[in-house]
């Protein structure tokens, strides 16, 4: 009895020292600037600065913000462009790495590659190809004596610019779930189709696709997630502009908070970023669980 | 496994499509490479001019050329040592923590796994404004506590421990009880040399997030001897107006770490990505 007593008491401590040093990070700085970013967004005042309790005062801002709600359809629209690209440029790469072609492995080595690349390179390169006068499109429009594209000059070219840079950049990521989803499907359902005579077309349409529909589930959110975290390529390629145009949520709590240091604003505007993409990573978990 | 698998043609239109989509892949990138190699201030938009000699690294020496514009080894440095601390520690951590929560028996278990799992809903852009204020408190801006410490990607790496852990044979542990080892040994000896599969596939994704985080860098690190390199690179790059090859040849030293590791590891970083499914 005693000695089951000491075991319990013994295994709490190790519980609690493994826990420790884990929870300690975890709560300093993941929940408890949640609480914080919550509490300010009550508040007003700039950074540094005394904080005044003003209620529900920056969100009926926020409501009547039409920049926020710019940022905010910014993203939604970054979101409807960029994913159906994201899952139909990914899968196309995955079908043609699947096919066991000669050169496969090289094949999947190059189309990843560009995901290697930081943010800033990225951003660096396609700023370089596609900026008005010195840019690499601009030189060979020129040479060919066309008209100059402006890439960066308008509201639709701005977010086609960052849409080519940013499926350049992730779609070998893309590529790797889909090649691990076609993987996945087992040989034979092929080979029966085989014997039932079954063209190519009618397979991908009825066995490939199907199999595919978690790993498209998982695309999908994951771009949807990622678009309403975009800053760095916007930041770089066309620092949001022209005007507003191309200023996505981050960049626009950015601003409010590190260009007018005002934290209250900021946090509420934030406070509606966390909530949002908390709602679709429950859509996800959903999705995981039942893996 | 094949779905056009009869048709010769639609073989050869495969190739064709395959290697061709990975030339247009790699066509920024060897732009980037090519004008890297050009005189500093050279025209390197014109084709003709950037694949005919000569070819020179001064463009390099220029990005090197310690005058404190561009800290190149300073900014390599602060990116390799910030992502293998938070790498290490993350991983370590969690580790630990997974191996609280899936084996030992205690109260409370519900609630510490559920706030750790609310975590993953968590992107760090929402909460940068509060974290920077904290940090500012701290008098923590410009230093490696503030590049570190934030940010961790602790409950992805957490959950992707925990469901390995989660698999090992129970009696496996129970063995290693009944001869007497403690807790902490058990991880030590059965535990952690058992997960390095997922730990590896955990680390080179928290390394590469790491690597690529520009927001929270870029507001702790002001001062340029701070700064990693997805900072440091376009702050140096925007000082040049016209001339492509200088900023090219630091996008090009900035991009050899990773491609290095990439081109090493891809084996384990392609199949980390297919395991953890995260971006």
């Amino acid at each position: 009895m005693k000695l089951t007593k000491l075991r319990s008491y013994k295994t709490l401590v190790a519980a609690l020292l493994f826990l420790a040093p884990f929870m300690i990070l975890y709560v300093w700085f993941w929940i408890y600037p949640i609480f914080k970013g919550f509490i300010s967004s009550f508040q007003s005042g700039v950074f540094g600065g005394e904080q005044k309790f003003v209620g529900l005062d920056n969100y009926s801002f926020m409501m009547g913000d039409p920049k926020f709600w710019t940022s905010f359809g910014n993203t939604i629209y970054f979101i409807i462009i960029s994913t159906p690209a994201a899952v139909i440029l990914g899968l196309i790469l995955a079908l043609l790495v699947n096919m066991k072609l000669k050169g496969t492995t090289f094949l999947r080595t190059m189309y990843f590659m560009p995901y290697m690349l930081s943010v800033s390179v990225m951003g660096s390169i396609w700023l370089f190809i596609l900026q008005s006068r010195t840019g690499l499109i601009a030189e060979i429009t020129r040479s060919l004596g066309m008209k100059e594209i402006s890439f960066l000059g308008s509201w639709e070219m701005g977010w086609l610019s960052i849409l080519i840079a940013t499926i350049w950049w992730t779609v070998g990521f893309n590529m790797i779930l889909f090649l691990a989803g076609l993987q996945e499907i087992p040989e034979d359902i092929y080979e029966a189709s085989d014997i039932d005579g079954a063209s190519g077309w009618k397979k991908f349409w009825y066995i490939t696709m199907p199999s595919l529909k978690g790993v498209t589930a998982l695309v999908v959110i994951l771009q949807s997630i990622s678009s309403f975290k975009l800053f760095g390529q916007t930041w770089l390629i066309t620092k949001g502009g022209p005007g507003t145009s191309t200023t996505p949520l981050v960049h626009y709590i950015y601003q409010i908070a590190f260009r007018q240091w005002d934290m209250g604003y900021a946090s509420a505007v934030s406070f509606v970023l966390f909530l949002t993409i908390a709602f679709i990573s429950l859509v996800q978990f959903k999705f995981l669980m039942k893996d | 496994m094949l779905i056009i698998q009869r048709s010769k043609i639609n073989r050869i239109l495969s190739y064709f499509l395959a290697y061709f989509l990975m030339i247009i892949m790699l066509l920024p990138l060897i732009w980037m490479i090519l004008s890297a190699f050009k005189e500093p201030g050279s025209t390197v938009t014109v084709v003709k001019n950037l694949i005919a000699p000569p070819f020179t690294l001064e463009s390099f020496a220029r990005v090197l050329k310690p005058d404190g514009t561009a800290m190149m080894w300073r900014w390599t440095l602060n990116s390799v040592l910030v992502g293998l601390v938070q790498t290490a520690i993350t991983i370590i951590l969690s580790s630990w923590a997974a191996y609280a929560v899936s084996r030992i028996p205690f109260k409370g278990k519900t609630f510490v796994f559920a706030l750790i799992l609310a975590g993953m809903m968590v992107p760090m852009e929402s909460i940068v404004v509060p974290l920077f204020e904290m940090i500012a408190n701290l008098g923590w801006v410009n230093s490696y506590n503030a590049l570190i410490w934030p940010g961790m990607m602790l409950p992805l790496a957490f959950l992707i421990l925990k469901q390995f852990i989660d698999q090992l044979p129970n009696e496996l542990l129970e063995a290693a009880r009944i001869d007497g080892a403690g807790t902490f040994r058990i991880w030590w000896s059965i535990v952690w040399p058992l997960s390095t599969s997922s730990m590896a596939a955990v680390s080179i994704f928290i390394f590469i997030s790491s690597w690529n985080n520009l927001l929270w860098p870029m507001l702790v690190a002001q001062e340029t001897a701070m700064m990693t390199l997805p900072v440091g690179v376009p702050t140096f790059q925007s000082t040049f107006a016209t001339d492509l090859a200088v900023p090219m040849a630091s996008n090009v030293l900035a991009s050899l770490p990773a491609l290095i590791v990439f081109l090493l590891f891809q084996r384990n970083i392609i199949k980390g990505i297919s395991m953890t499914g995260i971006k």
